[in-house]
């Protein structure tokens, strides 16, 4: 008996069923019990049912259907959400509901919202970038030359100990209250992190490529630049993504304390009018910008890394 | 007859520092030569050291006491002339198969651009490997990975090759096969080998010479020139021969009494 021919069989079973996938699969599970070979012969073969592998331990689906599973998750929340407050269980002054924050929204893009997006993803992106470009190098170096590591190791330790709202007066003082301050506080809240994850992912490149390389003729130099980067790449890539929304974090700090622009700015001025749908749309806001690069980058990493597949 | 002047051992030692500040006895003084083209198997109960000796001639260790010489020239660290084949499979994932063999060649400058694709090639080939030129290294078996990591190490064109239990991780089937293919390439090449194993098999069926080391510290307890006593021309029948058989069992025998002999020095130690 042959597992397609005898799902394919089921499908047919329960066909008024597909459109509900968790009836659909415990229902087919119990058919299929019972189904032999003396199910009822296919009349096309038909793609067996990735929904059921959702609830089989360990098991793996196809991506489009975790595409849908997860925006179920969002669907249900939203759809909570509607219910607590159209039917008055908590007060709008606490839980707006999701309209009034629609509503909100448009009014701040009205207002010149993009633009407050567009500097809070510039900060980003230049601190991320200044970030990025120092701790590449250092720590592929610092995990290359003890050196480097013994002499940078335990300084970057300690700043990296240091929480950053703590360093706000500083930045303050030292660069001003214009965007140098902003920079400077998510350099110093990212680059610290970085530089350590990177030199971590250069050492976790098996000590057999870099003996591999050696013994076919590679120097130093084309050692970390052909076997050693190549091979901590992927691993990198993943480090970046995850610092990157440390970057967030420490975003909302800078432009809470001291901004006349950008999300975190908005999201507090809101905060001191009472305006809770404005507040809400803020912080949605963010999370929509963070869910949609890190599925970016993400995309990236799987079409750049397919041969890890 | 060749001289066994091509790899030579003078006086190698080897020790490690341990933990507590000790020294801890790898390799006793070794002096020992290889011939140039030899087919050189080390043996020894595991742990035993027989890779540290090894990879002291890949010049990825360095020996406490003594030199070892590769064409009368003192080994000093690794490089091109020295290919080295891992048990784990270090082919590069991040490119085909063909591209690892390329990588072989990376950085030879004795041989142009289009040379170096053609030698490539002619590897990829050697090893039976042309159908899967491009794919990427995951995609492929672990027999496989193994015959892209010889191929990529003999397009370096090294003076000796040095493989350490490269068929380890494979199943019986897949290993008897690309023990034979070794075989052929190392005939077709003139390359000298020098492989460390614990196969007892496999070291009898490879060999022209096994060199059975003791337990840690290592030194050599046996060295069996078996390329006169087996047929020039090894088949996988050999292994029913008689000769094969009484290698085999001397081998064996030989390893297994250093095995009990530390076993029981290793209960009065305790005790």
């Amino acid at each position: 008996m042959s597992r397609g021919l005898d799902r394919a069989g089921t499908v047919r079973a329960v066909g008024p069923d597909v459109r509900d996938p968790v009836a659909t699969a415990s229902k087919r599970a119990a058919a299929e019990a019972g189904a032999g070979a003396g199910a009822a012969p296919p009349a096309a073969p038909r793609p067996a049912s990735p929904w059921r592998d959702l609830f089989r331990f360990r098991a793996r689906t196809r991506s489009d259907v975790e595409v849908w599973v997860g925006i179920l998750a969002f669907v249900i929340v939203i759809a909570g959400w509607l219910v607590a407050t159209e039917l008055e269980f908590v007060q709008p002054q606490f839980l707006p509901s999701p309209l009034a924050v629609v509503e909100a929204w448009w009014g701040l893009f009205q207002n010149d919202y993009h633009l407050d997006i567009g500097i809070s993803i510039g900060r980003v992106w230049v601190a991320f970038g200044l970030a990025a470009a120092i701790a590449i190098p250092l720590g592929v170096l610092m995990s290359s030359y003890r050196a480097v590591g013994a002499f940078s190791e335990p300084l970057i330790d300690f700043v990296r100990y240091l929480p950053v709202p703590a360093l706000v007066p500083l930045t303050l003082i030292w660069f001003g209250i214009d965007e140098g301050s902003k920079v400077a506080l998510l350099w110093i809240g990212t680059f610290f992190q970085l530089v350590l994850l990177i030199a971590d992912d250069a050492h976790r490149v098996p000590k057999e490529f870099i003996e591999t390389g050696r013994t076919l003729g590679a120097a130093d130099r084309a050692l970390m630049k052909d076997v050693l980067f190549r091979a901590m790449l992927p691993n990198m890539v993943d480090s970046l993504r995850i610092t990157l929304g440390w970057c967030w974090t420490y975003l909302l700090i800078a432009e809470i304390v001291a901004s006349n622009s950008g999300i975190g700015y908005e999201l507090w001025t809101a905060r001191r009018y009472g305006k809770t749908p404005e507040v809400f749309a803020g912080i949605l806001t963010i999370g929509i910008i963070g869910l949609v690069s890190d599925q970016l980058i993400r995309a990236g990493h799987r079409r750049a890394f397919r041969y890890l597949g | 007859m060749p001289t066994d002047r091509f790899i030579e051992f003078h006086g190698v030692t080897k020790s490690f520092r341990d933990p507590r500040g000790g020294t801890i006895e790898v390799v006793l003084p070794l002096s020992l030569g290889i011939a140039e083209g030899e087919f050189v198997v080390f043996v020894g109960p595991s742990g035993c050291g027989k890779t540290t000796v090894m990879r002291m001639v890949g010049g990825l260790e360095t020996p406490s006491a003594g030199a070892i010489t590769l064409q009368g020239r003192e080994i000093a660290g690794p490089s091109r002339e020295k290919g080295m084949v891992f048990q784990s499979y270090s082919s590069f994932p991040w490119l085909t198969v063909l591209g690892n063999v390329r990588f072989g060649l990376k950085y030879r400058r004795d041989v142009s651009a289009a040379d170096k694709e053609r030698i490539a090639r002619r590897y990829l080939e050697l090893v039976k490997l042309t159908p899967f030129a491009d794919f990427y290294v995951n995609r492929i078996s672990g027999g496989m990975r193994q015959r892209v990591a010889i191929a990529r190490t003999l397009a370096a064109d090294p003076l000796v090759l040095l493989m350490d239990e490269p068929f380890g991780a494979l199943d019986a089937l897949t290993r008897e096969r690309l023990q034979q293919q070794l075989l052929e390439l190392q005939k077709a090449e003139r390359k000298t080998v020098i492989f460390v194993t614990h196969d007892v098999d496999e070291a009898v069926f490879l060999a022209d010479r096994i060199i059975v080391f003791s337990a840690r510290p290592a030194r050599v307890l046996r060295d069996l020139r078996v390329g006169a006593e087996l047929p020039a021309e090894r088949t996988l029948d050999i292994q029913e021969t008689p000769a094969f058989r009484k290698l085999r069992h001397e081998v064996l025998s030989l390893i297994r009494a250093e095995e009990e002999r530390t076993e029981a020095a290793e209960l009065a130690a305790a005790s």
